[in-house]
């Protein structure tokens, strides 16, 4: 039985040894060059058309079943490629994946940013829209509780502090951005701009989103007074200064088509909002003004509510040298309070970051207080009416020394 | 008499030996014309192929008289001596050519039976000659089957 086995098993393998050498006889060394060569242009193709690392990995083990097929064929492609050999081919095709690679890396890293930007972007707008609606739903309560003066009054801080919390928000927002683009290099600006093509959101957008609001709040005046729209004002010149430092780099970084445009875009919308809290601001620090008694003349621009308050304090200082009456000082002290507990402490910082009056604005108006001060405060009379007692007095020891001496 | 006759032999053999001292005497020994790879090319419209790489053009209309079937593509390999040999799917036969100044003279037509899918290897300096379709393998000289 065992010998039985013995001869099977010889037999076979010896079928097999002819069966392989048939096999190999039957080879065509042309063919082999031909199948390798197919097979070696099908692999470039699936390197230069490979969008993944997953087809990356699968291509290096590609590439090295393709080198063990044809590794023992290593001398029949030499010739068969002269004046490339199978080692060059095998080589270029690995150089060819590493730059695929390469390229897929950076594109890859490309869409992660990508992703982060919409997700990030699409945070923000929920945020805004969030606030908004929160704003919203405190100017319907607002109009719905006119009547109700209490009530009205508490709904209006609330809405403030509403508004306040947006802004803050948005200087936030605006710093990440300064932070970001004001130094953003050249390789970075073409990174996002060729990531910008497949944004479905982008900062510039969102940019555009916000100020339209601030638009609309502007125009809306739900019981907002001189002091909101300072700081909207302030809020503006903020944004007007951010985007004066990144403004060009963003719009090239996601317009990079209509980069001129895209910034352009944005400038006129920044105009259009401090038209918008201008056509406000005006009437409201009148208002705030002449509910203080102090009735300015009539003012429409920075420049002229500047030339306003001169005039008013230089009027006043006339009228103060040439009466010195008690009603001139009480203006003078009247204006003063306002100028400085209101004016100076509560808005002075707005006043400033809104361009509305500068530093040495409000410097020489504090200047001119004091001249007012000087000339408004009532003049003594002790002095005179002593130096009439004086006179007096040495007029009667005169006339006594005469009347002795006769 | 027999002086002259002796002069003027000696005469003859000097010229003789001088003629083929004046003639070309280099000659380059061993030389290796094999091809590696058969070359395997498609004639044109006027039946001429045209093999760029090993650089030889020819006309195979006689070969394709005398096998009696068209050839869409020919295989042509050259072994060690530097004889081609040449045949086509559909013929009997392989034709072994010597090349000579501006032709290939046939040196041996070697009858096969009919080729299905014949190929041409390189082994060790001789032919092979594959046919695929039977699996059938030939040694070739350029004196015939081996």
């Amino acid at each position: 039985m065992k010998k039985f086995m013995t001869s099977t098993i010889s037999t076979l393998a010896a079928l097999l040894f002819v069966a392989s050498t048939t096999v190999v006889a039957q080879q065509s060394d042309h063919q082999v060059q031909q199948d390798f060569r197919a097979d070696y242009q099908e692999l470039v193709q699936k390197v230069d058309e490979a969008s993944s690392s997953d087809e990356v990995a699968s291509l290096v083990d590609e590439i090295s079943e393709l080198e063990a097929e044809y590794s023992g064929y290593a001398d029949l492609l030499d010739q068969a490629l002269y004046p490339d050999t199978f080692e060059q081919r095998i080589g270029d095709l690995q150089s060819r994946l590493s730059v695929t690679q390469d390229n897929i890396a950076v594109i890859e890293d490309l869409n992660e940013r990508i992703a982060e930007l919409e997700a990030e972007i699409e945070e923000l707008r929920s945020q805004l829209s969030e606030m908004d609606e929160d704003s919203d739903a405190l100017r319907e309560r607002m109009e719905r509780s006119a009547a109700n003066e209490r009530r009205l009054s508490g709904l209006v801080s609330q809405y403030r502090e509403s508004l306040e919390n947006r802004d803050a928000f948005v200087s936030e927002l605006l710093d990440d951005l300064m932070r970001r683009y004001e130094a953003m290099d050249a390789e970075t600006q073409s990174e996002i701009a060729e990531a910008a093509e497949s944004l479905e959101d982008d900062p510039l957008a969102l940019l555009e989103t916000i100020i339209s609001e601030y638009i609309n709040l502007a125009d809306r005046d739900a019981g907002l007074e001189a002091a909101d729209f300072l700081r909207m004002r302030a809020q503006h010149g903020y944004f007007d200064t951010i985007w004066d430092k990144i403004g060009e780099r963003m719009a090239s970084a996601y317009a990079p088509d209509r980069p001129v445009q895209a910034e352009q875009e944005i400038t006129d919308l920044l105009s259009a909002w401090e038209a918008s809290v201008n056509n406000k601001l005006w009437g409201a620090l009148s208002s705030a003004f002449n509910q203080n008694g102090i009735e300015l003349p009539e003012f429409t621009s920075d420049d002229t509510f500047n030339n306003a308050l001169n005039a008013f304090v230089d009027d006043a200082i006339a009228v103060a040298q040439e009466q010195n009456e008690e009603a001139d000082y009480e203006l003078y002290r009247s204006f003063s309070d306002y100028w400085n507990n209101t004016v100076k402490a509560q808005w002075g910082e707005h006043l400033i970051a809104g361009n509305v009056l500068s530093q040495s604005d409000i410097a020489a108006i504090d200047v001119k207080l004091g001249d007012w001060g000087q000339h408004a405060a009532p003049t003594s009379n002790l002095m005179f009416i002593l130096f009439l007692i004086s006179l007096a007095v040495i007029i009667g020891l005169i006339v006594l020394l005469v009347t002795k001496k006769n | 008499m027999a002086k002259p006759k002796l002069t003027t032999l000696s005469l003859c053999v000097a010229l003789l030996f001088g003629a083929a001292a004046c003639g070309p005497s280099l000659v380059l020994e061993d030389v290796d014309y094999s091809q590696p790879i058969e070359s395997v090319i498609a004639p044109d419209d006027n039946l001429e192929v045209h093999d760029q790489r090993y650089a030889v053009k020819f006309n195979i209309g006689p070969i394709i008289e005398e096998e009696g079937v068209p050839a869409e593509e020919v295989r042509l390999i050259r072994n060690r001596a530097g004889y081609y040999f040449l045949t086509a799917s559909g013929f009997n036969n392989v034709y072994v050519f010597e090349s000579a100044e501006s032709e290939l003279k046939l040196e041996t037509k070697i009858e096969i039976g009919e080729l299905s899918q014949p190929a041409f290897n390189l082994r060790d300096g001789n032919i092979e000659l594959v046919d695929l379709g039977t699996g059938e393998t030939y040694t070739l000289t350029h004196e015939g089957l081996r």
